[in-house]
């Protein structure tokens, strides 16, 4: 009995249950979600040091401060995006397991075969670019703190172009994992649609 | 009001459930506007830090279109999700059906009021419970969020260009802390309808449990509000207000003609508006986390349905 030639599906006699991605959503997301609840507050602190400083800055030792703590800063609050945004991409994975393991606990409870959709296209895109995303930012992060331990050897016209830089690669890692957040959405529809469609076939 | 933004997430009639849905296809097109519009700020970021003669232009007008590419990005991902309202409306008709088919005849059980189960407190009733307030709310106004904060962020970018032209002669202030007044306010604005559309799938979660288990003749079994959608509001209200906050303080920095001052004030806003949004961010981490849990809880009840007809 086929569901839809359109689907890519495997038929099993029971559950298949979470697939390795997911059972990682499972786990990870709430590790994810605390290191981005700490790691914000602290950027917001270092910035209230930093606009003190440029507030109160008098020569030259004030600059390099200034300019040290600015990477540090971005660090921070960039380990408190990189953590939300890769929780928020478990959940994503975490929900699409419920369905996998719901759906199929369903047709095992009616009998027959368990018809569950094999990873789509979109899921794969999702995944990518969560890994690409997470991985700019995250290389983004540790080169800020290289930055900011550079400030008094290097020159600091090179330390501001290092932040102008990182500036970029950070923003374009949170477009990836805006993309692929709307990548692990759009496959929740499409699981949808399917377990729809099969669930019809069962009433019959 | 309601009803109209409402029937923008339900299926139309004569809709078809097996066809591809359409917000999935535009929001992806649209996710990849933004993804590209980031690339070209990135490419401009890594050529003027390269460049002896720019003196802050690009980083002017690259920060309006960076936020532009976020905004975008957002919009997609309200698009996919109403697209998910949609679906699961037309699941709530497919199980309806299927259960009706399935499921052994049982009798009628004395509903028992508040019950534990594996997934936290229900309660159970003769009839399905109606939205709670949060979810009226949610429902009234994703749409308003999501339009106002697009405007917004395009009002941003355009101002970004304004910067962007008075950083030659160093007059530049006002219109940066503008701009970065604004496009912040916008995304915020943009977060929380997505916070609302994750509000509105959970309002029909419920809805679409409670009605499939009263059309069965069964005792209403609905998950009591979890600590996790709590948290998950808290944190939505709270970005939102911090989001609403740093747009004022913008306006006041606005003013400052001092440059040492001026420089301070941004050493601190700018951390303080990423703060709102990671606060919103953290709120929809909880939206979908219950999403989750939800969804377990009713795959539970489907299958006790059908295995046991009570």
């Amino acid at each position: 009995m086929a569901t839809n030639t359109e689907f890519n599906y495997e038929v099993t006699d029971d559950s298949p249950g979470y697939n390795r991605p997911q059972t990682m959503g499972n786990r990870l997301w709430a590790p994810m979600f605390a290191m981005a609840i700490m790691a914000f507050p602290v950027a917001l602190v270092l910035s209230w040091v930093r606009a003190s400083t440029i507030a109160d800055a008098a020569g030259p030792v004030d600059i390099e401060d200034a300019a040290r703590l600015g990477h540090l800063v971005a660090a921070f609050g960039f380990i408190g995006f990189l953590g939300v945004f890769a929780a928020i991409s478990f959940a994503i994975a975490r929900i699409l397991g419920r369905f996998r393991k719901g759906g199929g606990e369903i047709q095992e409870s009616v009998g027959g075969d368990v018809h569950t959709l094999r990873m789509p296209v979109t899921a794969k895109v999702f995944m990518l670019f969560m890994m690409m995303g997470m991985m700019t930012i995250g290389v983004s992060v540790v080169l800020h703190f290289v930055a900011a331990a550079g400030v008094g050897t290097w020159e600091l016209e090179s330390v501001a172009r290092w932040g102008e830089v990182l500036e970029g690669f950070r923003r374009f890692g949170v477009a990836m994992y805006l993309f692929g957040i709307a990548f692990g959405l759009g496959t929740i529809t499409q699981v949808l649609r399917f377990q729809t469609i099969r669930v019809g076939q069962l009433a019959r | 009001m309601t009803t109209r933004f409402d029937a923008l997430t339900r299926p139309k009639s004569g809709d078809d459930h097996r066809v591809s849905s359409k917000h999935r296809s535009i929001g992806f097109v649209l996710a990849f506007v933004g993804l590209m519009l980031a690339a070209v700020t990135l490419i401009a970021n890594i050529a003027a830090a390269n460049s002896d003669t720019d003196t802050g232009t690009t980083a002017a007008w690259s920060f309006g279109l960076t936020v532009l590419g976020f905004g975008t990005l957002k919009l997609a991902i309200g698009l996919v999700l109403v697209g998910i309202l949609v679906r699961l409306w037309f699941r709530v008709t497919a199980v309806k059906e299927a259960c009706a088919n399935l499921k052994p005849d049982a009798g009628a059980p004395e509903p028992r009021g508040t019950i534990q189960t594996e997934f936290g407190e229900c309660t159970e009733t003769a009839e399905a419970p109606g939205p709670l307030p949060i979810h009226r709310m949610a429902r009234t106004m994703w749409f308003p969020m999501l339009a106002m904060g697009y405007m917004l962020v395009v009002v941003g970018f355009v101002l970004s260009l304004v910067w962007s032209g008075k950083v030659e002669d160093g007059t530049q202030q006002a219109a940066q802390a503008w701009t970065q007044g604004v496009q912040f306010l916008g995304e915020g604005m943009l977060l929380a309808g997505i916070s609302f559309l994750l509000g509105s799938i959970l309002a029909a979660l419920r809805e679409g449990g409670g009605t499939l288990q009263q059309s069965l003749g069964l005792a209403v079994r609905t998950l009591k509000m979890p600590k996790t959608a709590k948290l998950f509001v808290g944190f939505m209200v709270a970005g939102l207000m911090v989001s609403m906050v740093q747009f004022v303080l913008y306006i006041a920095a606005a003013s400052i003609t001092n440059p040492q001052s001026f420089a301070a004030w941004s050493a601190w806003l700018g951390p303080f508006r990423e703060f709102g949004l990671g606060l919103l961010l953290a709120g929809i981490v909880l939206a979908l986390v219950t999403i989750g849990n939800v969804l377990a809880f009713q795959f539970s009840r489907v299958r006790e349905i059908i295995t046991t007809g009570k």
